[in-house]
């Protein structure tokens, strides 16, 4: 972030910097409120760095001038003060991110990184679960006037799958720790809204914690209450009931009573329905196996936009090894995996979304669900 | 007359993962750990009246010595038609994997010392954790499980060992340590969870045999 020293002239130039603050809700150092901006005094305003270029091209094109009073306000927090080992205190308070957490505290979690990071995100309600309870997401937005296209993604889909919603609460901590520091992510915020949502079947993740440790579906109960869960991942509108599911409830892979017989999956579809023109990539999170699976599950004739997709997972996955040397394969799960149909992944596709992605997270069957909590980091970190 | 399979795609890695329980069994213990780094190749055969032969090389690593690795050929077999006989397996390990002779005697020494039979369950953890004193036990499900995976795998499904659910010693009068395990084998094309009882027998000079095995009734 830099301060900058501007004195306006005219009354129009004072008309202008006032826009200006307002519209890039800038940090008025000196006066503290807009309506005090005066011609012929002395102004400092102190501008995020992702908007540096922008506020002087603005300065400019009104010919107000202006001088660099603070070129870099980090480094002079950081001169005047001891720095903070773990920088986590200023995004989440503490939060251990090595760490598995239950439900009760991701609620928590969500809420705290709203509050501390109000400027970029806010929490949204998407729907219930079958068990009635609330499933947020968070938007990482950064305030523009210019439309943003969405990137969404989903964790915790299958309750056993655990560092799913450990690698998205990682991942927004990622953005917000990094966000003025790292060009790469200031410049990603400038022009993307990313939607992250930790925990999709939560009634599930709930149960792998408090009954079941390798509980897969959700938790609505068929057949008279003797038989619970549908796998989510099967209840999606993509040639539904088709292959690779079973129509027994008793089964992991049961796909429900019909596409989208799941509140969970109801909120979700209609959600990514609703923004659909505007969301350039879906991507789903799951363990194990180290893949990035693209579309489909239900054929191997490839997607229309198949070079694309397979260009862009191979680099990910390239950038993936590049950090710890983790493998991971790249291609359709027809091919890779199995024939499976309803797959969110898929559907997301088949609605119009053109990169849509499931990543198979850590490891290939060594620990399996059961992923020890020291590999959380490096699992996270190579994913990011 | 053999296909070439791409390595990467299911039916190959199938039959990688049948090979490497049989592996697992033949040549795991209380200090070797076998996982499968990398397949490297895969061809298959369809052999008429016969079955279908995939001929795999692995490159395998010793999990608690993770720096070297060993390669390995492997032939599976698949019998055509029937579903209740394992597949027939082969393997060629090319060089040595280390010793773990002086591991497999205290761990023996230490097992047969216990006033009380071992007795300890969920390994590992939820968290994934594994006391360092239970490391042996775990690696000794995996050679009980390495079995009943090689046993049971057909071309249309892929086992893993997801947690031992139960693990207790029973005292022998002869040398051999008995372990009866309960574990979890975790099938990725039903995704289903199935538990299945072990009975293995182990020593550190005859090494592992399988007395009995059954699948479970779900309980948990």
């Amino acid at each position: 972030d830099e301060v900058l020293h501007v004195v306006p002239e005219t009354f129009q130039q004072v008309q202008h910097l006032q826009l200006l603050c307002s519209t890039f809700m800038l940090d008025l150092r000196k006066p503290l409120l807009p309506e005090d901006i005066r011609a012929g005094e002395d102004l400092h305003i102190r501008v995020p760095a992702p908007l540096e270029q922008e506020v002087k091209n603005s300065l400019d094109q009104h010919m107000i001038s202006y001088r660099v009073l603070i070129p870099d306000v980090q480094k002079l927090v950081d001169q005047s003060m001891p720095r903070e080992r773990s920088s986590n205190r200023q995004v989440s308070g503490g939060y251990v991110y090595t760490k598995y957490h239950p439900m009760e505290e991701i609620y928590q979690w969500m809420t705290q990184i709203q509050k501390n990071n109000s400027e970029l995100v806010t929490q949204h309600i998407l729907g219930k679960t079958f068990e009635g309870r609330t499933m947020y997401y968070l938007q990482i937005s950064q305030p523009s006037n210019k439309p943003k296209k969405i990137i969404w993604m989903d964790c915790g889909i299958h309750a056993r799958e655990w560092i799913s919603p450990a690698f998205c609460q990682w991942f927004v901590k990622e953005i917000l720790q990094n966000y003025n520091t790292d060009p790469k992510i200031s410049r990603f915020l400038q022009n993307l809204d990313l939607y992250v949502l930790p925990v999709l079947n939560i009634d599930g993740y709930i149960y792998s914690w408090e009954k079941d440790r390798l509980w897969r579906k959700s938790r609505s109960p068929y057949e008279n209450g003797t038989c619970y869960g549908t796998d989510l991942n099967r209840n999606f509108n993509s040639s539904w009931g088709s292959v690779g599911v079973s129509f027994n409830c008793s089964s992991d892979v049961f796909c429900g009573s019909g596409p989208e017989s799941e509140p969970e999956t109801k909120a979700v579809a209609q959600f990514i329905k609703s923004k659909k023109s505007d969301i350039l990539c879906y991507l789903t999170i799951h363990s194990y196996g180290q893949l990035i699976l693209t579309p489909y599950g239900s054929t191997t004739k490839p997607p229309s936009n198949n070079e694309e997709l397979m260009q862009v997972a191979k680099e990910a996955a390239a950038a993936l090894t590049g950090k710890y040397g983790t493998s991971y394969r790249v291609g359709s799960t027809a091919l890779i995996l199995y024939n499976n149909s309803g797959s969110s992944r898929d559907w997301a596709h088949m609605i119009g979304i053109p990169l849509s992605y499931t990543f198979e997270l850590r490891d290939t069957g060594t620990h399996g669900f059961v992923l020890p909590p020291d590999q959380i980091q490096p699992t996270c970190e190579e994913t990011m | 007359r053999a296909m070439e399979l791409p390595p990467g795609h299911f039916p190959a890695a199938r039959a990688a993962a049948a090979a490497l329980g049989y592996l697992r069994y033949l040549r795991g213990g209380p200090g070797r750990g076998l996982h499968l780094r990398e397949l490297r190749r895969a061809r298959r055969q369809d052999i008429d009246d016969v079955g279908h032969k995939y001929y795999l090389e692995l490159e395998l690593e010793d999990v608690l010595d993770k720096d070297s690795t060993v390669s390995c050929t492997a032939e599976v077999l698949y019998h055509l038609g029937s579903k209740s006989s394992a597949p027939d397996v082969q393997v060629t390990v090319q060089g040595e994997l280390r010793s773990t002779e002086q591991a497999d005697k205290e761990f023996y020494n230490r097992i047969r010392s216990l006033e009380k039979e071992l007795v300890a369950e969920n390994i590992p953890d939820s968290h994934g954790n594994v006391p360092p004193e239970l490391e042996p036990i775990h690696l000794l499900a995996w050679v009980a499980s390495g079995y009943v995976i090689w046993q049971n795998s057909t071309e249309n499904t892929k086992l893993h060992l997801a947690q031992v659910k139960h693990v207790k010693q029973v005292k022998r009068s002869d040398e051999d340590l008995q372990f009866d395990f309960v574990v979890l084998l975790h099938e990725m094309v039903s995704q289903e969870v199935l538990p299945w009882q072990v009975t293995l027998l182990w020593h550190p000079q005859h090494g592992a045999r399988v007395s009995q095995s059954r699948a479970a009734g779900a309980g948990s």
